[in-house]
């Protein structure tokens, strides 16, 4: 069905969500042209495209677009669908390229995309066909930009600018990056891709939800402190032992991490303390950071801990792990999850090494943290098509958030993730600009 | 100094082996399973072919002796929500061919079909075992499995237990 716009605005209150938020693929299609339509989407990092002609693919919501350096060194983004018929012209995930030329009729593209070539143009003559007209080149985003070597892209132009999008939550990306004593970071590693079936959405609201850790990931925790306590004293330090039991903290512990949320949907917990906060430091990474930036500033990046930042729709980052989750939409009740995982420049490779360990032992689709995630969103989305109750709650601490201007805080456990994820939905698939969290809250 | 071999298994032995080992999965007993392994063994499932490297690329599995003990518990669990559906799992080895033996190892190479039948859903996986299986008192144990999916790179759902 279709939906009128203020039957759209009813579906969030608030306090109450309607179920067809998650359920409906109008809503989902919507979504798709207005949300990621509308905000700007994580595409990929500089460091996958180092030398002119590198490109990746992959799925904008869900069209095909790819990244590529062209020989000036700088970034496009584009539509990956040849002028002519529209075949997508590379299908690779990544690779290396002097220009695009389509696997059909052969038309070639320099590397931003203008057409370059057309093989036997004689046909053409007289018809009104124009090479020169831009409408055949693959076609660009709207927008493109990036941060600190993080690329986004918009397909709406009146957008605003990527750093005024990020707002105070770029601080954490910022945090990420100043962990390398070069201030830059690279992917490293490979990735992940875990297939969840349920909607994008379920995936979202847990990131910062501390309400649930405890009770889904009991299981691996208890497993984890059973087995520990089975070893002798002097058992060499592991990093297991380090990761997986702080899944279990007490909700005290998780209130007193707070939770942070600004304009456009974005929001990340912790910030002075989080559940990696007492993760050891390798002596040599430590030296590396103090030669790079002197005692104090080395005490303020390593002692600024967040948990999951949340860059509203498509990208979540953990800045003292060094992985980011990419969400990649399919389907009303189908999203792809890409784990990524960077190395900090100039820091020792066992920092890398205890990310990766991190997204295997969390994120990959063999652990014993994700998959109990999934689960729980996978009966959310079977639950949800009960028509016993049209609505789900989140009142946890509602009007209690403290507005400090251009964000709201309140506790770890409260649902002010929700209110400012569902602030800004409400405002993108209202056609709105997306209001400031504090006007959404009143209304 | 180097161990003299008097005896190195026959392919009887090692189909054995693969087999037992295939039945513990099949019941999902990793109570059963853990005591085929080596205290130092590891259990490998790479997300890339060809993959070198478990500890600097990611994988889908990377286990030692302390996340198999881990992972025993877990499935155990009366609380892992992942874990509420039954597991079942149908196991086929077959082209086992001894591809190295030096000292105490051996290595075997096999070809692989499993069905797991789990929350409703049978999924169909499949690709390469390379076993390095050694001697020891106790008989002949695995030292290292690499399980290599034919879409080890394709986006998977939960892999829910060992292959």
């Amino acid at each position: 069905m279709s939906y009128s716009t203020e039957q759209i605005a009813d579906m969030v209150k608030p306090t109450f969500l309607h179920r067809k938020i998650y359920t409906d693929p109008a809503i989902f299609e919507l979504e798709m042209e207005r949300i990621w339509g509308g905000s700007w989407i994580f595409i990929g990092h500089e460091s996958q495209v180092p030398n002119a002609g590198d490109y990746i693919t992959l799925n904008y919501g869900h069209l095909p677009v790819v990244m590529v350096r062209d020989k000036q060194l700088n970034i496009h983004v584009l539509h990956n669908r040849c002028g002519h018929k529209g075949a997508k012209i590379v299908d690779k995930r990544d690779g290396h390229v002097n220009a695009f030329r389509c696997c059909y009729h052969g038309w070639t593209y320099a590397l931003d995309g203008t057409l370059a070539g057309v093989p036997n143009m004689k046909g053409y003559e007289g018809t009104g066909f124009d090479r020169s007209d831009p409408r055949y080149n693959m076609q660009k985003l709207a927008r493109y930009d990036s941060y600190r070597g993080f690329v986004f892209a918009s397909m709406n132009p009146r957008a605003p600018d990527l750093k005024e999008w990020m707002g105070g939550a770029a601080t954490v990306m910022d945090n990420l990056c100043d962990r390398s004593p070069e201030g830059e970071v690279e992917v490293a590693g490979g990735v992940l891709r875990y297939e969840h079936e349920c909607n994008w959405k379920l995936f979202l609201e847990n990131l910062n939800d501390t309400m649930h850790p405890m009770i889904v990931h009991k299981s691996v925790v208890d497993a984890a402190n059973d087995y520990i306590a089975t070893l002798p004293e002097d058992s060499a330090r592991r990093d297991e032992a380090e990761i997986i039991p702080p899944f279990g903290a007490s909700y005290e512990v998780f209130e007193s991490t707070g939770i942070t949320g600004f304009r456009y949907g974005h929001h990340y917990d912790g910030g002075e303390t989080s559940i990696h906060a007492d993760y050891s430091v390798d002596p040599d990474y430590e030296r590396a950071m103090l030669a790079a930036y002197g005692a104090d500033r080395t005490r303020e990046i390593l002692t600024y801990n967040t948990h999951n930042t949340l860059y509203y729709p498509s990208l979540t980052i953990k800045s003292a792990i060094q992985n980011i989750r990419v969400v990649r939409p399919i389907a009303v009740d189908k999203t792809i999850i890409e784990t990524w995982s960077f190395r900090l420049k100039g820091a020792p490779d066992s920092l890398l090494q205890r990310t990766l360990l991190y997204s295997r032992l969390i994120n990959a689709n063999g652990s014993m943290v994700g998959p109990d995630d999934l689960t729980a969103y996978f009966r959310v989305q079977q639950g949800l098509a009960s028509t016993g109750n049209d609505w789900i709650e989140m009142h946890r601490n509602f009007g209690q958030d403290e507005d400090q201007g251009d964000r709201l805080v309140n506790g770890g456990t409260s649902d002010l993730d929700m209110r400012t994820q569902y602030a800004a939905w409400k405002a993108y698939m209202t056609n709105d600009t997306p209001l400031a969290n504090q006007e959404a809250q009143a209304s | 100094m180097t161990n003299v071999i008097t005896s190195n298994p026959t392919i009887r032995d090692i189909e054995e082996l693969l087999y037992d080992e295939a039945a513990f999965l099949d019941k999902a007993d990793l109570d059963g399973w853990i005591e085929l392994y080596t205290d130092d063994g590891t259990y490998w499932m790479p997300v890339l072919p060809d993959q070198e490297d478990p500890v600097n690329h990611i994988s889908l599995f990377y286990d030692d002796r302390v996340l198999m003990e881990i992972r025993r518990r877990n499935l155990k669990h009366p609380r892992a929500a992942s874990k509420d559906y039954p597991i079942r799992c149908s196991h086929i080895i077959s082209n086992i061919r001894v591809t190295e033996q030096v000292d105490e190892i051996t290595t075997v190479e096999s070809n692989f079909h499993c069905l797991v039948y789990y929350n409703d859903r049978q999924t169909t996986y499949g690709g390469t075992y390379r076993h390095e299986l050694v001697r020891s008192d106790s008989g002949l144990k695995i030292r290292h499995k690499r399980v290599d999916l034919i879409n080890c790179d394709a986006a998977l759902n939960t892999i829910i237990i060992y292959l």
